[in-house]
């Protein structure tokens, strides 16, 4: 009998407060959801969250008034530096992944342009990246001053009992059931960034979907090797 | 028709496309829906082009689907509602201040929304040390007779040291002294852009006409003019028609106006008539009168060992200086905990560790093998006598304790152990530093080694 394919409807994770486990991190998430600084900076690993609080900053804008925008640098095919024109005019802009551009003359001047700009006209800014502002190669003096004008956060990673609670929460919101032992077997196995992990789950939730079987062990042993292989 | 209407647009976009991509592309819309379309602004060109492309169709058959009347007509521009519902022609609208006389009422209050100034720069909040005491000094006399005293004032020094401070407080003052002055302040780069719109919308008389009615022109940054020939030819004649009417120009700059590049030789000796003054970087006694001052502002009480410690560490420029009081603060306000100099070193911990290092396994393996005193090959071998193995299982588990690798991985990467070793490591050091105080210490101290 061949196995039954779950709908084309995917699940999306979607990213909100709601759904990002703090952990250590709580004082950034309160200062995000507050939204009281003009300026903000966080930095921490690729795998540390960023993206997602930078989004649920954006989504968390939709429902009181003016526009925000989400740049992700790392997509730099897509966005241009022209992409910065008349975005003072937003109530929030989430920069992410300032590395990405750090050392490009016309990204660094459109930013700090911006940055001018969002001064005047009551604009947010929040920048993401992978180091703390002054430790980026940032050559625009101007720029690297502007980064450190609000409080600057690193985001910490999570111990491995946080990330299991990461991963239950995820999966709760999935409907589905993942029990201490088997979050423990993943964490174990598995390349323990929440990236992995959560693509992971993500795996094991359309595998167990289709397959009609439950998250244990045995099921999860045997879906790792068809990842490995 | 409600607003309802493109809410469920937008939800509908917004579980069709990726989080990055509803975020990016279609959050920073504003709809304006009438009876007979709907509008869609863009805050800039690129978004437009972007979303045109490759959603309009979707956009449009969403409209047709949820809106009570069937088929709309979609409309994209570049702007924002509030723009275009108060749009004016370009020169009253884009620097911000009319060219009209103001009315009776009107002149009874400085208007510092149209000059653009921050209410809250003026020399009260300025503090003044021996780095600044020039400037701010010319600064007051220019305030008090604007056109008169130096003109132009050209106040120039590094980055985030107070030049954009002095210069609205001149603004400030002379419009506390007369209310219905016309003060702009603006930046280098708003200039240029006010120019080249003017060009291309074939106005640049009225833009001419308006820089040139105002009393009080000040313009940030002035080096961003560097390399733009049709703009400093403009500001140029700008310039000299306001220094010949005796209204104020003052301007900033990153440096001495001879030392910058791609700017017109003319404009460097006209800006050397008035008077020109340094400001350098705050002196520690200074950067902690500013830290206490902000802190006062702010209603925090900041104790004088605290604002030492934070001063003594931030040196280079009042900007960083803010953005790590501020840090300090939220960090209070959010645990509740006194701003002490053990809970300020606690809070810029990761702001004082400027290089964070990426920590990988080799690095790690190789800090311990010459904290140890062994080798790297030691630890990779079969060995298990004690003065290797235990090495290894420290650095195991601090492998596991500092990167994401899985255990299998950490395993390989120590001559290809199984996960169950690297497993053991973890309990058997985490059950040693417990029981002997130097397998913590070492412990304690090659993490701070990898993490500092």
């Amino acid at each position: 009998m061949s196995a039954q394919l779950p709908l084309g409807i995917g699940l999306r994770d979607g990213a909100t407060f709601d759904n990002f486990f703090a952990g250590p991190n709580t004082e950034v998430v309160v200062q995000l959801e507050r939204g009281d600084e003009p300026f903000l900076f966080l930095w921490g690993s690729s795998s540390s969250g960023r993206s997602h609080l930078l989004q649920a900053a954006c989504q968390g804008m939709s429902g009181g008034g003016g526009g925000a925008v989400y740049l992700p640098l790392s997509d730099n095919v897509e966005l241009a530096p022209e992409m910065l024109e008349g975005l003072e005019t937003m109530a929030l802009v989430a920069v992410d992944d300032l590395q990405q551009v750090a050392g490009d003359t016309e990204w660094e001047l459109g930013l700090f342009h911006l940055y001018n700009r969002a001064r005047e006209s009551g604009c947010r800014i929040i920048v993401a990246a992978d180091a703390p502002p002054g430790a980026l190669g940032i050559l625009l003096p101007d720029l690297r001053s502007r980064l450190g004008w609000g409080p600057v956060y690193q985001l910490l990673p999570l111990a491995d009992g946080d990330k299991r609670t990461a991963l239950q929460l995820r999966a709760r919101r999935r409907g589905m059931a993942l029990s201490d032992e088997v979050a423990n077997y993943i964490l174990q196995r598995s390349p323990r960034d929440l990236h992995s992990l959560f693509s992971m789950l993500e795996h094991l939730d359309r595998a167990s979907l289709a397959a009609q079987r439950r998250l244990t062990i045995p099921f999860v042993r045997e879906q790792l090797a068809v990842i490995r292989s | 028709m409600t607003p309802s209407f493109w809410q469920k647009c937008l939800d509908a976009l917004e579980h069709e496309l990726s989080p990055q991509q509803f975020n990016t592309w279609i959050r920073p819309l504003q709809a304006e829906v009438s009876k007979d379309r709907v509008c869609l602004f863009a805050p800039n060109r690129f978004v437009m082009d972007w979303v045109t492309e490759r959603f309009q169709s979707r956009i449009e058959e969403l409209v047709s689907a949820y809106s009570d009347t069937g088929t709309l007509p979609v409309r994209f521009e570049v702007g924002s509602r509030a723009q275009v519902t108060n749009s004016t022609p370009v020169m009253t609208q884009e620097p911000g201040v009319s060219g009209e006389s103001p009315s009776v009422s009107e002149r009874a209050k400085p208007d510092y929304r149209r000059s653009k100034l921050q209410h809250n720069y003026t020399f009260k909040s300025f503090v003044e040390g021996k780095s600044n005491q020039l400037g701010r000094a010319a600064s007051m006399q220019v305030a008090e007779n604007p056109g008169e005293a130096y003109n132009p004032l050209f106040i120039y020094g590094g980055v985030g040291l107070g030049k954009t401070h002095l210069m609205h407080a001149v603004g400030n003052e002379i419009l506390r002294n007369r209310p219905s002055a016309k003060v702009l302040y603006l930046h280098s780069e708003r200039f240029v852009a006010d120019m080249v719109k003017a060009l291309q919308q074939n106005a640049i008389n009225e833009f001419k006409r308006f820089y040139r009615s105002l009393d009080a022109l000040l313009i940030d940054d002035i080096q961003f003019f560097a390399g733009k020939e049709r703009s400093q030819e403009e500001f140029f004649h700008t310039f000299n028609a306001l220094l010949e009417g005796q209204q104020q120009v003052i301007l900033t700059c990153d440096r001495y106006p001879k030392e910058v590049n791609g700017l017109e030789e003319r404009l460097k000796s006209r800006f050397g008539w008035g008077l020109t003054v340094a400001i350098q970087p705050p002196e520690l006694e200074t950067r902690v009168a500013i830290l206490n001052s902000k802190a006062l502002q702010t209603g925090v009480e900041l104790p004088s060992e605290v604002a030492f410690f934070i001063a003594k560490r931030i040196r280079s420029n009042i900007r960083e200086l803010e953005g790590a009081l501020r840090r300090v603060v939220a960090n209070s306000h959010f645990t509740g905990r006194p701003i002490t100099v053990d809970f300020a070193k606690e809070a810029l911990h990761d702001l004082l560790a400027l290089q964070a290092k990426l920590v990988t396994i080799e690095n790690i393996q190789k800090t311990v093998a010459e904290y140890y005193k062994i080798r790297v090959a030691d630890l990779l071998s079969k060995r298990r006598n004690r003065s290797i193995a235990r090495p290894r299982q420290v650095a195991m588990s601090l492998a596991k304790e500092l990167t994401n690798h899985s255990l299998p991985e950490i395993g390989d990467a120590f001559g290809g152990r199984d996960h169950t070793t690297v497993l053991h490591a973890c309990k058997k050091v985490a059950s040693l530093k417990e029981e002997d105080q130097r397998i913590a210490e070492d412990y304690a101290n090659l993490l701070r080694i990898l993490t500092t």
